[in-house]
């Protein structure tokens, strides 16, 4: 492939990205957002295929088979295990209004844009919208886990946060060492895991959410 | 200008969507009665419902003003007049001054407007619920086709629908940008808004609490309610027309000569047949949102819309 059209099509998979990453700020129910999450995973991978193909580059085909195997399939199933095993209500209660969610989200998105415009010959060496796309990802990513209450939604803006990190990884150094790439990988995994018991074995033993920690008083 | 469009041509495309309206309602819900296991009606039955309107006799209420039996009429030719202004079997610009995009999105409104007027002029408590409703969604969906517009509107330089479609030209989904995804994403959310489908109307009930546009229609009869409905059929193709003159290409490369005519058909039956689909699965799946909960959904295509506006200007 020519470095243009890969230029394109990681441009477009950050499009892409960006519009999953709105479903999850946006969304309403808790799998939807799980879902959206999983399908960010699964264009991750498909970059990293992109530019693997691209590169030649054999440690990026590496990590992307491991983002399909861990990020899109594993970690959403162990999340979707953790809804069904909850049994929370599954309709989400931002803690501001969603529609003022997406005004941030707006706020966050065109700054970025204008950050990574303001960087002139450094910002014109990287591939295309990868810079803004991944800035954008991760600063949304926080700010879906500063707007949810459940532990669990906490942990998938967690998630879109790192994914962020991770293209923008990806598409600007044209791929890290792979070890450094397994490491971020293993802690994510371990984050998750850890999180998810953590939050079954908070919620099988006093019943309470992260919200209510706001009322623990020393 | 030397145009693409010569008036026979527009003419003919307008009354092919006037006249195809109704069937592409009839598929929808051939398509929705299939996949939710039942055999459903015919894909003619839209015409045969208008039909049957057409000889019906006007009944109307006392409370109405005399105002009220021009509605019907001015509605269909307000959307009428707007389903000239989409290219379907030849892109390029059209022969004599002819609106544009933002024209069109105006008749839309306009005829959406005089609808609410009927509605509250009849004075029914239905009406003016399902007016207000409209009114309230109205707002929210017309910026953001406006917006998802305009994204495409800056790439081409123009705001004919005719040139946008040619400026898309024919390798188009290679050709797609990072914007006309974000711009498709929007538009997609908004499509059963602005074509009045799950999730936030429902076309089929007559159940007062969930009913937006069919509300408007109660105090109509006869005639005038069969102007109506082919009214909104026609808005529903115009619609469908709009996004696949925005984001498809319209017609054939060298359009000349009737092959390329005929073939101009087949690819706009196929597009249109295309989003039929995608409505149908989109009203057999999902709920219909809770009305308070619509400036969310339609949020998340406002966010997307002014992304693709954003990267298109960066």
């Amino acid at each position: 492939m020519s470095a243009a059209a890969v230029h394109m099509v990681i441009d477009d998979l950050g499009a892409l990205l960006l519009f999953t990453m709105i479903l999850i700020v946006a969304a309403s129910q808790i799998y939807r957002a799980i879902y959206a999450v999983a399908a960010q995973s699964l264009l991750i991978a498909v970059a990293g295929a992109v530019l693997a193909a691209s590169t030649g580059n054999v440690d990026l085909w590496v990590i992307a088979g491991i983002t399909l195997a861990v990020k899109a399939v594993a970690l959403p199933w162990v999340l979707h295990r953790v809804v069904q095993r909850m049994n929370v209500r599954r309709e989400l209660e931002p803690v501001i209004p969603v529609a003022a969610t997406l005004a941030l989200a707006v706020a966050v998105v065109v700054m970025s844009f204008q950050l990574s415009a303001s960087l002139g010959p450094v910002g014109q060496a990287i591939t295309g919208n990868a810079l803004p796309v991944g800035i954008a990802l991760t600063l949304l990513g926080v700010l879906v886990m500063a707007t949810q209450r459940t532990a669990l939604t906490q942990m998938v803006g967690l998630f879109a946060s790192e994914n962020g990190i991770f293209f923008t990884a990806m598409a600007v150094t044209q791929g890290m060492p792979l070890i450094i790439e397994i490491g971020v990988i293993l802690d994510v995994i371990l984050a998750v895991l850890v999180m998810a018991i953590m939050v079954l074995r908070v919620r099988s033993t006093v019943d309470a959410d992260i919200a209510d920690l706001d009322e623990l008083r020393g | 200008m030397i145009g693409d469009r010569p008036l026979g041509l527009v003419l003919l495309e307008m009354t092919l969507l006037v006249l195809l309206g109704p069937l592409v309602t009839g598929t929808i819900q051939k398509i929705k009665a299939r996949l939710q296991c039942r055999q459903g009606a015919e894909v003619l039955q839209p015409y045969r419902d208008l039909a049957k309107l057409f000889r019906k006799e006007t009944v109307q209420a006392d409370t109405t003003s005399g105002f009220f039996r021009w509605i019907p009429g001015l509605v269909l030719a307000a959307t009428v007049a707007a389903a000239a202004l989409v290219p379907v079997l030849r892109a390029g610009p059209p022969a004599f001054p002819l609106g544009d995009a933002v024209m069109l999105l105006g008749l839309l409104a306009l005829a959406r407007f005089l609808t609410a007027v009927g509605a509250l002029d009849a004075g029914g408590a239905f009406g003016g619920m399902g007016a207000s409703r409209e009114m309230t969604v109205a707002p929210l969906v017309e910026p953001v086709l406006m917006m998802v517009v305009f994204s495409t509107a800056v790439a081409a330089g123009t705001t004919e629908l005719g040139a946008l479609a040619a400026h898309r030209g024919t390798s188009w989904l290679l050709a797609w940008r990072a914007e006309d995804f974000l711009g498709f994403a929007a538009m997609l959310l908004l499509l059963p808004a602005e074509t009045g489908r799950i999730p936030v109307d429902n076309p089929d009930t007559h159940l007062e609490l969930t009913m937006l546009h069919e509300g408007m229609l109660l105090e109509h009869s006869g005639p005038g309610l069969g102007c109506m409905m082919l009214a909104s059929h026609t808005r529903q193709v115009v619609t469908l027309g709009l996004v696949s003159a925005l984001f498809f290409p319209v017609g054939a490369p060298d359009g000349a000569g009737a092959a390329a005519l005929l073939l101009g058909v087949g690819a706009f039956a196929a597009k249109i047949l295309a989003l039929a689909t995608y409505l149908a699965l989109v009203e057999s799946s999902y709920a219909k949102l809770r009305f308070f909960r619509v400036p969310q959904y339609l949020g998340v295509g406002f966010v997307c819309a002014l992304a693709a506006l954003g990267l298109r200007i960066l």
